[in-house]
């Protein structure tokens, strides 16, 4: 039993190094390129700055909008924008894509590897590299604007929130891969990610906030993920809608289970449609 | 032991096929044609442990689909395979740690980092101790000469540099199969006798089993005591490569220079005058009738006289036209 125990333990570590090699190597592959690094940093720099320029103008001449104060919407902007731009999946689509269509996946096939948690593994690298950055250039704008910045203060709608981004990151990687995986069957996936671009940014909230929208609206969206993706959790980080932390958590779990079987029943259907082509 | 079997293997792919033009364009928007394209046919196959095979074929002929068969990257139409007891397209790990593959167009190294990098990557991948990982990386970078390239960008290696760290990516895990995919591909001769130095040298010291193809003659006949011929998806030889070639190599080419300008009597023996002035002839005869040719212009006391192999790209022009017959 303790052998057993042992040697479960000793294959769980030997996957765990291999995923967080993979998370390491693309690390290190942004910190090859200066040039990105500093474009990165000028891009959430400028992104702040319209965006306080934008609601201070909105502002100028009432104190409230849809019950949101200047330092709440800001706050909210800030919060939801970093999520959006730690949602690093729309690469995993591209570059499964990218890789079917000129025969390079099988690079991957090869490798004593699961395909899916290479890719997860990979946002995560490049994920952590620009959470880093837009870190340090947030908590700089805040100073510089004296945003009087409006955080949660209820630990458990913190942890909430928290969890709920992990698995809204997830999701969102899952949902990327399957689409990647679509190219498989139909070669050309480009028409399916325009779609699901526009779609997130608007559902997501990432635009304007939902609550500025009718209210059937947001009722049909709370049933759809990407509600619970940015949109709640950046809520949730301003101390509102604490209310639906239990069920967002609930109906993103559930996406991502279903998800995942989609997933799991796409890649053994398409996957003996590849053809390596261009090898 | 038998570590590769395939029976009956085939592989069928469908194309997209439209009209040049703007109007086939519009044609193949509304009504998409397609035609079937057969790259296996039927294909029988049986490696042992330990061999170094050689596969050869023109472009297009099979022998890449075979490899990705092989390998489990792509599934095939109909037949069987076996490699080391598993069916490739599953793609189980247990399989995958026990090949690898070596395309000499694709890369498994990360451009903007170091090898190292990438040795490291592979070295969780295939979950080896550290202890294995310095023996097998310095035994590899030993081997290959490449000390002083482990910590530069793979981006800026020349094209022989990479295709060495190719090989040691792949080698590192000690793989009981490796295929190889034209891996001398756009190297220059110096290059290309190192890799088939290393390469002779793995399967004969770590008795990897090497499945190679290339257009390369010379990669084929210096290493592949076991050849395959493959045209049309179809296996036209499999057997012996001096055999083969032997059998090929038709004519022989005789070089015969002379101190006083001298004329050549008539001859028969099938005999072909390829060059000519008056103190050197060039003759092309088929090889069974040089030794009596040799004779007659030995009679003309020539100052010098070589006899060389019928060029070997002519020979396996012969081997692809001819390929098989009395051997399949």
């Amino acid at each position: 039993m303790e052998q057993s125990w042992r040697e479960f333990t000793r294959k769980g570590e030997k996957v765990l190094r291999k995923y967080l090699e993979i998370i390491k190597i693309f690390i290190k592959t942004q910190l090859a390129w200066r040039g990105d690094v500093v474009i990165q940093i000028l891009f959430t720099l400028t992104k702040i700055l319209f965006a306080c320029l934008l609601w201070r103008t909105i502002f100028k001449d009432r104190d409230q909008v849809a019950g949101f104060t200047i330092n709440s919407m800001l706050s909210y902007y800030i919060i939801s924008s970093f999520l959006n731009q730690m949602d690093m999946s729309s690469r995993v689509s591209g570059e499964i894509s990218q890789r079917i269509r000129n025969g390079t996946f099988s690079k991957y096939m090869v490798l004593p590897v699961n395909i899916q948690g290479y890719f997860i593994a990979m946002e995560l690298g490049i994920v952590l590299f620009y959470l880093s950055l837009d870190v340090i250039t947030s908590v700089i704008w805040i100073f510089a604007f004296h945003i009087r910045f409006v955080f949660v203060s209820d630990p458990v709608a913190f942890v909430g929130a928290m969890i709920l981004i992990l698995l809204g990151l997830f999701f969102m990687a899952q949902l990327n891969y399957y689409l990647g995986l679509l190219t498989l069957k139909y070669e050309e996936i480009g028409t399916f990610l325009m779609i699901k671009d526009n779609l997130v940014a608007f559902i997501t909230g990432s635009l304007i906030p939902l609550v500025l929208l009718p209210q059937g609206f947001v009722a049909v969206m709370k049933v759809f993920p990407f509600y619970y993706v940015t949109y709640l959790p950046s809520m949730l980080l301003i101390g509102r809608l604490k209310g639906e932390l239990g069920m967002g958590l609930l109906v993103l779990a559930c996406w991502c289970v279903i998800l995942q079987a989609v997933i799991y029943a796409t890649w053994h259907n398409y996957r003996i449609k590849y053809d390596g082509v261009g090898i | 032991m038998e570590i590769i079997k395939t029976a009956g293997l085939t592989k069928n792919y469908r194309r997209f096929k439209k009209q040049a033009g703007m109007m086939g364009s519009i044609r193949g928007l509304v009504r998409r044609e397609y035609e079937e394209k057969q790259a296996v046919t039927n294909l029988d196959l049986s490696i042992r442990e330990g061999e170094f095979v050689g596969m050869i074929g023109p472009n297009g002929a099979g022998k890449t689909t075979l490899i990705k068969m092989l390998t489990g990257i792509i599934a095939p139409t109909c037949g069987t395979i076996n490699v080391l007891g598993y069916y490739p397209n599953d793609l189980d790990h247990e399989l995958k740690q026990q090949y690898a593959v070596v395309m000499g167009q694709k890369s498994q190294l990360f451009f903007e980092l170091t090898v190292e990098d990438t040795l490291r990557l592979f070295k969780e991948i295939y979950g080896l101790p550290e202890e294995e990982y310095q023996i097998s990386k310095e035994y590899f970078v030993n081997l290959f000469q490449v000390q002083e390239l482990m910590h530069v960008q793979v981006r800026t290696l020349s094209l022989g540099e990479r295709m060495k760290m190719e090989l040691i990516a792949a080698l590192l895990h000690n793989p009981k199969i490796i295929f190889l995919d034209e891996p001398t591909i756009g190297l220059d001769a110096v290059a290309s006798k190192q890799i088939r130095g290393f390469l002779a040298e793995i399967n004969q010291k770590k008795g990897t089993t090497i499945i190679l193809t290339s257009h390369y003659m010379e990669d084929i006949k210096t290493l592949c005591k076991r050849s395959i011929v493959i045209n049309h998806g179809c296996k036209i030889y499999d057997g012996d490569t001096e055999k083969l070639f032997e059998q090929y190599q038709k004519l022989k080419k005789i070089t015969v220079t002379f101190q006083e300008p001298t004329s050549l009597p008539k001859m028969g023996n099938e005999a072909r005058i390829i060059e000519q002035t008056p103190y050197k002839k060039v003759i092309m005869v088929p090889k069974e009738n040089a030794p009596g040719l040799l004779r007659e212009l030995m009679g003309l006391l020539p100052s010098d006289i070589s006899v060389e192999e019928e060029e070997i790209g002519t020979v396996v022009e012969r081997i692809y036209q001819k390929g098989g017959e009395g051997f399949a």
